[in-house]
């Protein structure tokens, strides 16, 4: 439900150049595959877009005004790894969230609120699939079980932007399959805007309906950190049978990529 | 595991015997080395002096044996070391030689009477002008030591006891500190040097000193019965070399006073500061009259009654005659067949009989 | 040749054995030079006997003493408790507030770790002189010497321990609108009190050093008190038990911390994480 419009992003730590001339319109509900080989900044976008560091350069809009300057409950995250609360259980973990939206000082809730609370975030954690291990803490859970607890933390807020680093790249392949069943079943009921690092191009092309690869145009042998990494193509998937096209084509896309 | 068991007893046997000859006791015969403890008090700077001056090796020669002498920085470390046998003898004063070696089991003969506190030891008020102000207030010393003593007996003289005020064990390094900088700490008793200190804060009087009740604090060196019985010579050596010191000091030689002053950490007014409440008995005949005087029983009956009422006797001490001791001329107090203190004149009478 | 002695375990009982062996050398070495000493003088105050042991324990723990009407041994450890407790409580008050802070917050960060860590350098015992003449004799100076021991190490443990919680966490519960006093509150205290825990435990030895020293310099009561007051005439039937209890409490309040942990912090225990 969030326009996210980038403009001429550099990012640069010392005189290594990160990212450089990013510019990007994605409209509001887009699910964004962000591919390409390591080290590009596909991660270092995502920390931008959720403001857990500042642009050198340039700008990031969402909706047409400045992103805010800190981490916010309008942009979600889902990472790799360590995304739960070891020390709250299943539903705990998923309730914490509402309880910082409503219990500002004790960010604790009791009574007719804490079950009110308590049913809102029953709602997601079935969705996700988790209602049996409801009371379970996270180092009870397999890998993929975890990660679905994070996505129902991540939206029990309703966030109009998620950010998934890689969030399915210690799940073995069985799990995958599923996890991205669930991902695109809640995408399309929440319908906001999804930006999802990954390393498989595959999973990029199979859940997104745009693919932004990063990779970098300029080389310079001498000095590797004068250029940055800048989004080489953005492709639109709206079309079912182009999709369907490039999957099929995709074996010789990742030899392409070998080097990864 | 059997091989291993070996290995483990054959250290535990090693060890024993490591124990063994740190933890014996030392046995009395007849032997020619010797060693005797010190600590740095005015009373007892002659020794540090009979060390660095050669004078204890030239006595010491003299008769054939070796005497080293072994400065403690920790008084009391030095009298439990030479109660556990480390030391052949050691300085003290009457009432620790009562109350650690004599009660410990360990016979103790006092080979010296160096001198007795004549305003050395003292009690100094911070609000009050009197002994009686001490009521109700916390009063600073090392308890259990001379300065408790003390205390007890300026209690007994205005008639108060010590259930009238509290005592806190203050070690004798911070008296000085805490009295001048503390407000909580209004009263203490101490000797010198400490005691020059605090009477010398702005506002505080010095109620009660060691010259009201002279006599009864006194200086000893001790020497363990049995060896001093075996070995004679170790005796004659000791008591030699302290009065040949002594006439120095009498004489007023600057060279040796200066040597202890400095030893002692002051300088030489300082050091004959302190000497002036020190009654020295620079002469063994004074020494000799003090020893066999009869008041000498009647301290050390108050000193054991001291002791007794404050437990330093020991849980095995049921009355107070439970550590016999033992005066020149056969004069017994206590129990006659558990005497672990003497007091011995006979050193002293040779020394001013010039038969050393 | 057997095996290499570092790939030999013990058995169940020979643990046993070999655990209980070295406690076994030590009575009997104690015993026998006991004895020894006792053959020689019967009054020997250096190795008292374990019926003399036995007499003082009976003496200190179950008589009131004759001057002050108290039951010396549960006095004394009455005094040093409280003590101890209070210091402890203000050393891990400040540790979690300093360690939090500093490992939360990077203006405090700035402003606070250099200090701590140079604080931390100064041996506690080199400013007990001062520490007497600033708090004065009294229960305030002994319990700040605790204080001041073991808080700088329990601030720079907690702020590593801290430091340590994945940044991931500490971002996320941004993303679902948590305040800092929220994230404070929710993640981090939680997830480090039970290393809190750890450290209080590791901070108990030097603790009960800081409290013996500073009783033994100047005291009315306490354990520590005690042990240098009978020292003035040698009463090892005294200071032996003294010693015994002190290990006894410093091991049982080990144990407690330990239960603590485990019976407050479910999660700890639960998966293998």
């Amino acid at each position: 439900m969030s326009r996210v419009t980038v403009h001429e992003l550099w990012k640069e730590y010392g005189d290594q150049v990160v990212l450089e001339r990013v510019n990007l319109d994605i409209p509001s509900g887009e699910f964004c595959a962000m591919v390409g080989p390591s080290g590009c900044g596909k991660t270092t976008f995502l920390r931008l877009l959720l403001a857990m560091e500042r642009p050198t350069r340039g700008r990031i809009l969402v909706d047409g005004r400045p992103l805010p300057p800190e981490p916010g409950p309008d942009r979600g995250v889902v990472f790799q790894r360590y995304s739960a609360y070891p020390h709250l259980t299943v539903l705990g973990n998923v309730v914490l969230g509402l309880e910082f939206q409503r219990a500002p000082l004790l960010a604790r809730l009791f009574g007719a609120a804490r079950r009110r609370a308590e049913d809102e975030a029953m709602a997601v954690v079935d969705a996700v699939g988790l209602s049996h291990a409801r009371d379970k803490y996270p180092a009870e859970l397999s890998g993929g079980m975890q990660q679905r607890l994070s996505i129902a933390q991540a939206l029990v807020r309703k966030p109009k932007v998620l950010m998934m680093d890689e969030p399915f790249g210690a799940l073995d392949p069985g799990t995958k399959a599923q996890m991205y069943e669930l991902v695109q079943g809640l995408w399309r009921d929440e319908r906001m805007t999804v930006f999802m690092v990954t390393h498989d191009l595959k999973e990029g092309f199979t859940l997104g309906t745009r693919v932004l690869a990063f990779d970098k145009t300029r080389h310079d042998p001498d000095e590797p950190g004068a250029y940055g990494a800048t989004v080489t193509f953005n492709l639109p998937l709206d079309e079912k049978a182009e999709r369907a096209e490039i999957v099929a084509r995709l074996p010789a896309l990742a030899a392409s990529d070998a080097d990864e | 595991m059997h091989r291993s068991l070996k290995r483990v007893l054959g250290f535990a046997v090693g060890l024993a015997g490591v124990a063994a000859m740190t933890l014996s006791p030392a046995m009395a015969a007849e032997k020619k080395d010797f060693k005797v403890a010190w600590s740095i008090y005015a009373g007892w700077m002659p020794w540090g002096y009979a060390a660095d001056s050669g004078l204890m090796k030239k006595w010491a020669d003299k008769y054939g044996i070796s005497v080293e002498i072994v400065q403690i920085n920790d008084y009391v470390e030095s009298i439990n070391q030479y109660t556990a046998g480390a030391f052949d003898g050691c300085v003290m004063t009457n009432m620790d030689a009562l109350t650690i070696p004599a009660a410990g089991g360990v016979d103790s003969t006092a080979l010296i009477v160096g001198d007795f506190s004549n305003g050395n030891d003292g009690i100094v008020l911070k609000t009050g002008k009197t002994v009686a102000d001490l009521k109700g207030q916390k009063v600073n010393l090392v308890e259990l030591s001379v300065s408790h003593y003390l205390l007890a007996r300026a209690l007994d003289s205005v008639g108060l006891a010590e259930k009238d005020l509290s005592v806190v064990n203050t070690s004798d390094a911070d008296i000085v500190s805490v009295f001048s900088s503390s407000v909580d700490s209004t009263a203490v008793v101490t000797w010198n040097p400490q005691l020059a200190e605090v009477a010398g804060v702005k506002g505080a009087t010095k109620v009660f000193d060691s010259s009201k009740i002279p006599g009864e604090i006194i200086d000893l060196m001790v020497v363990n019965t049995g060896t001093l019985k075996d070995n004679p010579k170790l005796g004659k050596a000791l008591t030699g070399v302290w009065y040949e010191i002594m006439d120095l000091m009498a004489k007023g030689d600057a060279k040796v006073l200066e040597h202890m002053a400095k030893a002692a950490g002051t300088d030489l007014a300082g050091y004959r500061a302190q000497l002036a409440s020190t009654m020295m008995f620079y002469k063994p005949t004074g020494a000799v009259v003090f020893t066999t005087s009869a008041q000498l029983p009647r301290t050390m009956d108050r000193v054991r009654s001291f002791s007794f009422d404050h437990g330093l006797l020991g849980e095995g001490a049921k009355t107070k005659d439970a550590v016999g001791m033992a005066f020149p001329g056969g004069k017994t107090l206590g129990d006659p067949n558990n005497i672990k203190l003497r007091f011995d004149a006979e050193y002293m009478a040779m020394a001013s009989e010039g038969k050393l | 040749m057997g095996r290499r002695i570092i790939n030999r375990h013990p058995g169940r009982g020979s643990a046993l054995f070999w655990g209980a062996l070295p406690f076994l050398v030590l009575v009997v070495l104690y015993v026998t030079f006991s004895a020894l000493r006792l053959a020689e003088n019967p009054n020997d105050k250096l190795l008292p006997a374990f019926a003399s042991i036995a007499d003082a324990i009976g003496r200190m723990a179950l008589e009131p003493d004759k001057r002050s009407g108290d039951v010396l041994l549960w006095a004394d450890t009455a005094a040093s408790l409280s003590r101890l407790g209070l210091g402890l409580a203000g050393a891990t008050l400040l540790g979690l507030t300093g360690g939090i802070a500093i490992g939360l917050v990077p203006y405090a960060r700035a402003g606070l770790a250099p200090v701590v860590a140079v604080l931390s350098m100064i041996p506690p015992m080199a400013v007990l002189p001062i520490l007497f003449i600033v708090f004065g004799l009294d229960e305030l100076s002994k319990v700040v010497l605790i204080v001041i021991g073991v808080a700088p190490f329990l601030i720079r443990d907690l702020a590593l321990k801290v430091a340590e919680i994945p940044s991931e966490l500490v971002i996320k519960a941004q993303t679902l609108g948590a305040s800092t006093w929220q994230i404070v509150t929710r993640v981090v205290l939680p997830q480090v009190v039970p290393k809190l825990a750890d450290a209080v435990r590791l901070s108990l030895g030097p603790a009960w050093l800081f409290l013996i020293s500073a009783e033994a310099i100047a005291a009315q009561d306490g354990l520590g008190y005690r042990i240098f007051l009978v020292r003035r005439y040698l009463a090892m039937d005294v200071i032996l038990p003294y010693v015994a209890w002190i290990t006894v409490l410093a091991f049982l309040m080990d144990w407690a911390l330990r239960r603590f942990n485990r019976s407050v912090f479910p999660w700890l225990a639960r998966g293998a994480s």
